[in-house]
């Protein structure tokens, strides 16, 4: 999906899909190192959290910062739903991600044992 | 009202008030597996063990108590051995299990959703008496996941159209439709936490950042959550 949506919005090419998985790489995307680390701080609970947000409302925004914090609790729960019905990735997202699993590592994962 | 957020100038969109509010009504009423009272109760664990937190609690069996503990944090270690075990255990079966993961992960989602921001937790509900309808769709039938799922031809009227063209959806839309009420629940928050499932086809404006810095965002927590899907 952040792939597709690079694609779509023109910035593919800047796009550096290790930003989503290796918080020391630039994923290429505006702002995306304070966004990822919102995230990570938020998932993990770190003390990071409260300065995070006060930075995302500052050089964003406020209504960036709930768009951002409902995105983080959207996929804590869809995470959950896929790992706990043993889902395997959808056919389309196979293909297109064939490419890019390997060098993400996403292998290592225990729920990769769910896609055959 | 639960969710006012009186206590806070964030611009929380009303779609995500709706959704949160419509959440809880759910949760507090009986469902097809598990009363009310009992699904309170899961919510409740799920709650606590967030903050590894283990309360005592004699509404609920045993195994479902460890499940909830186990989707909450240690999502990334479910096996189809374990999630066997635990529909074998007793007081679970395939059913009521899908039906605990639907409270589960709808309530601790909301409830992310107030950590991230750092608001106070919503009271969980009061539950509303009334008996499961012990309902199984007879449309149920196993395909890719470890519980069956219901087809298009099995959902609740109106809600077919959530599968697209497909006779089931993407996987993780159809995962929990052995209760069939649980694809809409899923569609309604992610209208109210990311995106309705329509706007995930449309381009930019969608919310206040782009959707590229969305799809990071869910990138990063689904790597932080080690999940392949």
């Amino acid at each position: 999906m952040l792939r597709e949506s690079s694609k779509r919005s023109g910035s593919l090419d800047s796009l550096n899909l290790q930003g989503a998985v290796d918080p020391g790489s630039d994923s290429g995307v505006p702002h995306g190192s304070l966004l990822t680390a919102f995230a990570e701080a938020a998932v993990r609970r770190t003390d990071a959290l409260p300065g995070l947000r006060e930075r995302i409302a500052a050089e964003l925004g406020p209504q960036e910062l709930v768009d951002a914090a409902g995105v983080v609790a959207n996929f804590q729960r869809m995470v959950r739903i896929a790992d706990g019905c043993g889902i395997p990735l959808d056919e389309f997202t196979r293909d297109a991600t064939d490419d890019v699993r390997d060098d993400l590592g996403l292998h290592a994962f225990a729920s990769a044992a769910n896609t055959a | 009202m639960p969710f006012a957020y009186a206590a806070t100038d964030l611009p929380i969109r009303p779609k995500t008030v709706d959704a949160h509010r419509q959440s809880w009504e759910i949760i507090a009423n009986p469902g097809r597996w598990w009363t009310g009272a009992e699904r309170v109760e899961i919510a409740r664990v799920a709650r606590a063990a967030r903050d590894f937190d283990a309360p005592t609690t004699e509404l609920l069996p045993e195994a479902a108590v460890y499940a909830i503990q186990k989707l909450v944090v240690d999502n990334a270690n479910l096996s189809r051995e374990w999630y066997e075990e635990t529909v074998a255990s007793e007081g679970m079966t395939e059913d009521r299990y899908v039906e605990l993961v639907a409270v589960v992960v709808h309530a601790l989602s909301i409830d992310e959703f107030h950590r991230a921001l750092g608001l106070e937790l919503e009271p969980l509900p009061e539950s509303a008496s009334g008996e499961p309808t012990r309902e199984r769709p007879a449309q149920a039938d196993q395909r890719y996941s470890w519980p069956p799922i219901v087809p298009k031809d099995g959902l609740n009227p109106g809600d077919e159209m959530l599968y697209g063209p497909l006779d089931w959806g993407a996987n993780v839309i159809s995962a929990l439709s052995l209760i069939p009420e649980n694809v809409r629940w899923l569609h309604d928050l992610s209208e109210g936490h990311y995106l309705s499932f329509a706007e995930m086809r449309q381009p930019d404006p969608l919310r206040a950042i782009s959707r590229p810095q969305i799809e990071l965002i869910a990138a990063r927590v689904s790597a932080l959550n080690e999940c392949f899907y």
